[in-house]
């Protein structure tokens, strides 16, 4: 019986080596996912049966609930789906590179960027310019503020230590800056913008979809063949440089796919807390620790953890919609300190 | 920039310049604000109170009041700040970074929203539990472990919690949106509108804190050279080290209790304060209480300033203060003190 | 050993590129947002046209409002309202919604609205209704406000003909754009002009006492807000009375904490919302508290006896056109009035 299997193209210049067990759990989370989908569109407070879902996705059905499940239901599972998994991988690779368990894009000051400049946007923009522009700008200001931190980490090359330091006082900033704009706005925004915060994907359209699609698409493969270089940094700068990866340009690399990811998610879906922390830990449990299976695996679990905290969200308090923020903070703070006990002789 | 030992002049220097500032802060507390006042008015008040007087009372009833909260809870937080970072050798560590302020706030948020505790005594005591018990957790969190104490666990153990408190907070008042007005002030950190029946209860508190540390800056001197030194030397580290950690939690729990969440003073003062006494800790716990009184004073001058006739949270006027500094240590290095 | 190689720029260089590309991705993709809305409403339109063929003919009427113009035909007959305003508004046109938001402060529906309400299904908050259970009611209108529902308003738009306001608190806006909606102008202009009538009698009846400056303010539990030119804010001004310096601001208001500012209410006459709901006892204590500050006793309103306890739903949250009425009635009675 082989142990591993590996992809590989002609030249040998790009190779995934994937282990049986990994396959397997890949598998199982992809047709997780797949079931979510017809699930999360089947589910809520009227139940479509499973079987209409599925002629309706596939336009052979009798059309009765084309109207939810095109325009409500579907958009909002898929881009809870695409969200989780961008979040999922976008906290995998900071954990990789990082080196240090409880890094994450909330943790490091990457969500805080896109929060301060969507924030900013709703208080100052909303009215005069269309919502629908709020995406780029949390974008933006994740770019603007990671590049920040980057720089600031510098000095003669980035330890992983000095990133998360800076990462952290810089989200404090962020944080600040969020707090003033809260308290000057007019009350009503700063509930919408609350709301806003906690992350939430009510609402999700097509446009959404399509936003999110092509970045994931595109970035998570481009990740997971670069995840041999990963493999290599987890020992750490030395024994990295010592194989030959040129350490800093492929952390580089990795780093900015991190806040594409992250700031992607977080423009579409809000500050959906801690979700690039606990993805990555279930995948290491489920696969262990080769970085091509961990990307992908990452993903699933990610995408499955947002769409389980928004069908929550939308049915749990019907017809109240609850952000899917506060389900995946009520499982992930105490996740968090679950690490930080387990992790004590590391850090 | 950081002289272990800075010369004899450069710290009477110091002491001068830094009572000079403080009087020029508490006067300038005094008469900057929504009504503008002069000196003389402000002494007048002083001298020959009329109770006629908007002038005179504005001074009496807001302007003190608010002046003294600043003195106290500055003086307060920039020794606890100094403590801390002896007792976790941490040149990061503050009552803002362990957490303490989140902790306090997510309990306050559950009091209002929850138990609808609505007496702001009350609240003083409920932020102050909240304080204590996020403080020893991430003291515990920090602590465990092979290495002990490092600085990094420490940041990171305070952030978690922070993270943990923040999010649970942000659920309840997404929850109930009518409570969030009446937290937001408590979230932001605030000096106005805080009265002095808000400091009275917890001062008895504050001063033995206060007093305690000033006796211990010389058990605090041989601490930081070593557990094991200390220990040769004849001290009881346990002893020191579990004062150290009551008077923080009183000093850092109180001023949460009465202002909120007002961040970095107790990570900057201290390192400002070194350049100038070096780190001995007989000056600079007295000198670092100065400097915080004077920091968290202009700071609430210009919070009140800039956007009249509301105000900025003087927690984000400190936190646009502290973020920067916690940047430009993080940046220097991080080594344990 | 790390340092930052011209590859890396080149690196970093793409990287900036690739960002680009996506955020210039995005933003077509959102361009795209507008073009597409009118799809979805007209196959709508198409469906409600198959179910209504056998009513009379039907006119289209162009609703033109802030989120653009929308196509309403014939006489509405099921409407759902996105927003307390709204909620007030439409009852008062004699109409009953199929489904409504819930109110803030008094839990569920407003006390005022109960009866006109009864058995009307609640869709969740104004801040975030569930567009499922809208779809579910099949509305052929739906009124909105572009504050809170800008980022929904194709959803809604596909689910039925959707109008808009610009703010909540402006029930004259509320007002025409559903009077237009439903068909009902004549009904809705009746009801402005009743207003109007009654603005003139009390105006009239007042005669030299106005005008008088008044403010308003309400106590909370940790800080006090004055209002400037809210939904009361906007009514007090056409009644005839001032505002002091600074109140007549085209903004909601401001929040304030230190009692520093209570000169600033200073006014004739000083409206004060009640205490009410789960914070009254904490917002009691705060009013106690500011009037026994010396500086309150120095307000004109104080010394005069004119502070007057009001209702913060009629106020302020209600924002409606029933709600107008009811605050007129209090001020009849404020300043003993004939009705």
């Amino acid at each position: 019986m082989r142990q591993h299997i590996t992809f590989r193209n002609k030249s040998d210049s790009i190779s995934v080596h994937m282990e049986r067990r990994s396959l397997i759990v890949i598998c199982v989370l992809f047709f997780l996912s797949l079931s979510a989908v017809i699930a999360g569109t089947s589910l809520g407070n009227t139940v479509i049966p499973p079987l209409e879902v599925i002629q309706s996705i596939l336009k052979i059905g009798s059309g009765e609930h084309d109207f939810v499940i095109h325009t409500l239901r579907l958009p909002r599972v898929l881009v809870a789906l695409l969200v989780g998994a961008a979040l999922g991988v976008s906290g995998a690779i900071l954990q990789g590179i990082i080196r240090n368990p409880l890094a994450s894009p909330d943790i490091i000051g990457i969500t805080g960027g896109a929060s301060v400049a969507a924030v900013a946007f709703v208080t100052f923009l909303a009215g005069t310019v269309s919502i629908s522009f709020m995406p780029l700008a949390a974008i933006v200001g994740a770019m603007i503020v990671s590049i920040t931190i980057y720089l600031l980490a510098w000095k003669n090359g980035v330890t992983p230590i000095r990133l998360v330091l800076v990462g952290i006082g810089i989200s404090a900033i962020m944080g600040a800056g969020t707090t003033f704009m809260l308290v000057m706005s007019p009350y009503f925004t700063a509930g919408k913008a609350y709301i806003w915060l906690t992350g939430s994907v009510y609402g999700s359209t097509w446009e959404d979809v399509y936003l999110i699609l092509p970045v994931t698409a595109v970035i998570i493969p481009c990740v997971v063949i670069l995840a041999r270089n990963l493999n290599l940094q987890e020992f750490g700068d030395e024994v990295a440089t010592g194989l030959g990866a040129a350490v800093q340009r492929q952390r580089l690399t990795l780093l900015a796919f991190s806040v594409l990811l992250a700031g992607v998610a977080v423009s579409i879906g809000g500050a959906i807390g801690f979700v690039g922390l606990i993805a990555p830990h279930i995948a290491r449990k489920l696969v262990g620790r080769p970085f091509g299976s961990l990307t992908i695996v990452s993903a699933l679990v990610g995408s499955l953890l947002v769409f389980v905290a928004d069908w929550l969200g939308r049915t749990a308090f019907y017809p109240l919609d609850i952000p899917a923020g506060i389900f995946t903070a009520g499982v992930g703070a105490p996740f968090f300190l679950y690490l930080l006990f387990k992790n004590r002789n590391q850090l | 920039m950081f002289h272990l030992y800075a010369s004899v002049k450069m710290k009477v220097a110091g002491f001068c310049l830094l009572l000079l500032l403080l009087t020029g802060a508490f006067v300038s507390s005094l008469i900057f604000g929504r009504t503008p006042l002069t000196f003389s008015t402000a002494m007048q008040a002083f001298l020959h109170y009329d109770a006629a007087l908007i002038e005179h009372v504005v001074v009496l009833t807001e302007r003190l009041p608010r002046a003294v909260i600043a003195t106290v809870v500055g003086a307060s937080l920039a020794v606890a700040g100094a403590l801390m970072q002896a007792l976790t050798r941490n040149p990061l560590a503050s009552p803002s970074t362990f957490g303490i302020n989140a902790g306090a706030i997510f309990f306050i948020v559950i009091a209002i929203v929850v138990f609808s505790v609505s007496s702001l005594v009350q609240l003083t005591w409920v932020a102050f539990v909240g304080a204590a018990i996020s403080a020893v957790t991430v003291y515990s969190l920090g602590s465990m472990g092979k290495d002990g104490l490092t600085p990094v666990k420490i940041v990171l153990a305070g952030t978690a919690i922070t993270a943990l408190f923040v999010s649970f907070t942000q659920a309840i008042l997404v929850l109930d949106e009518t409570g969030l007005q009446d937290v937001m002030f408590w979230l932001a950190g605030s000096i106005s509108g805080r009265t002095l029946d808000m400091l009275i209860p917890v001062l008895p508190y504050m001063g033995v804190a206060g007093v305690m540390s000033l006796f211990m800056g010389r058990a605090i001197n041989l601490l930081i050279t070593g557990d094991d030194i200390a220990k040769g030397m004849g001290q009881n580290t346990l002893l020191v080290k579990c004062m150290m950690g009551a008077i923080i939690v009183l000093l850092a729990g109180s001023s949460v209790a009465v202002v909120g969440a007002v961040g970095f003073i107790g990570l900057v003062v201290p390192h400002l304060s070194r350049a100038f006494v070096g780190n001995d800790y007989r000056l600079l716990i007295p000198f670092s209480a100065l400097a915080g009184a004077v920091l968290l004073l202009s700071a609430d001058v210009v919070a009140r300033l800039l956007i009249m006739p509301t105000e900025i949270p003087i927690g984000v006027m400190t936190a646009l203060i502290g973020g920067p500094f916690f940047v430009y240590i993080a940046r220097k290095g991080v080594t344990k003190i | 050993m790390f340092k930052l190689g011209k590859k890396s720029l080149l690196v970093l260089a793409s990287m900036v590129l690739l960002l680009s590309i996506i955020t210039g991705c995005g933003t077509n993709g959102q361009a795209g947002t507008t073009t597409d809305s009118s799809k979805p409403a007209a196959e709508n339109q198409a469906q409600g046209t198959t179910n209504t063929q056998t009513s009379e003919a039907e006119s289209v009427r162009v609703i033109e409002h802030p989120m653009g113009k929308t196509d309403v035909k014939g006489t509405p007959k099921r409407v759902v309202t996105l927003y307390q305003g709204a909620t007030d508004v439409v009852v008062a046109l004699g109409v009953k919604p199929v489904g409504v938001v819930e109110a803030w402060g008094e839990k569920k529906v407003f006390d005022y609205l109960a009866a006109d309400l009864e058995g009307v299904p609640l869709l969740g908050l104004e801040t975030q209704p569930n567009l499922e259970e809208i779809h579910k009611l099949k509305p052929d209108l739906i009124i909105a406000s572009k504050f809170r529902h800008e980022e929904i308003y194709n959803q809604l738009s596909a689910i039925a003909p959707t109008v808009s306001t610009e703010v909540l608190y402006d029930w004259k806006a509320t007002l025409k754009v559903a009077s237009q909606a439903l068909n009902i102008e004549e009904q809705g202009n009746k009801l402005l002009a009743d207003w109007d009538s009654r603005v003139a009698d009390f105006k009239q009846k007042m005669g030299d006492r106005l005008p008088i400056e008044a403010s308003i303010i309400n106590f909370r539990a940790d800080h006090v807000r004055i209002y400037y030119m809210g939904y009361a804010g906007t009514i007090l001004k056409e009644l005839g009375f001032t505002r002091p310096p600074g109140h007549d601001a085209d903004t909601w208001g401001v929040e304030v904490t230190s009692k520093e500012s209570i000169p600033d209410m200073n006014a004739d006459v000083i409206f004060n919302f009640n205490y009410a709901g789960k914070d009254a006892e904490a917002n009691k204590k705060t009013a106690d508290d500011w009037m026994n500050h010396p500086l309150w006793k120095n307000i004109d309103a104080v010394k005069n006896n004119q502070v007057h306890q009001v209702n913060d739903i009629i106020w302020n949250i209600a924002g409606g056109y029933k709600s107008a009425h009811m605050l007129l009635d209090g001020l009849y009675d404020t300043f003993k009035l004939q009705k």
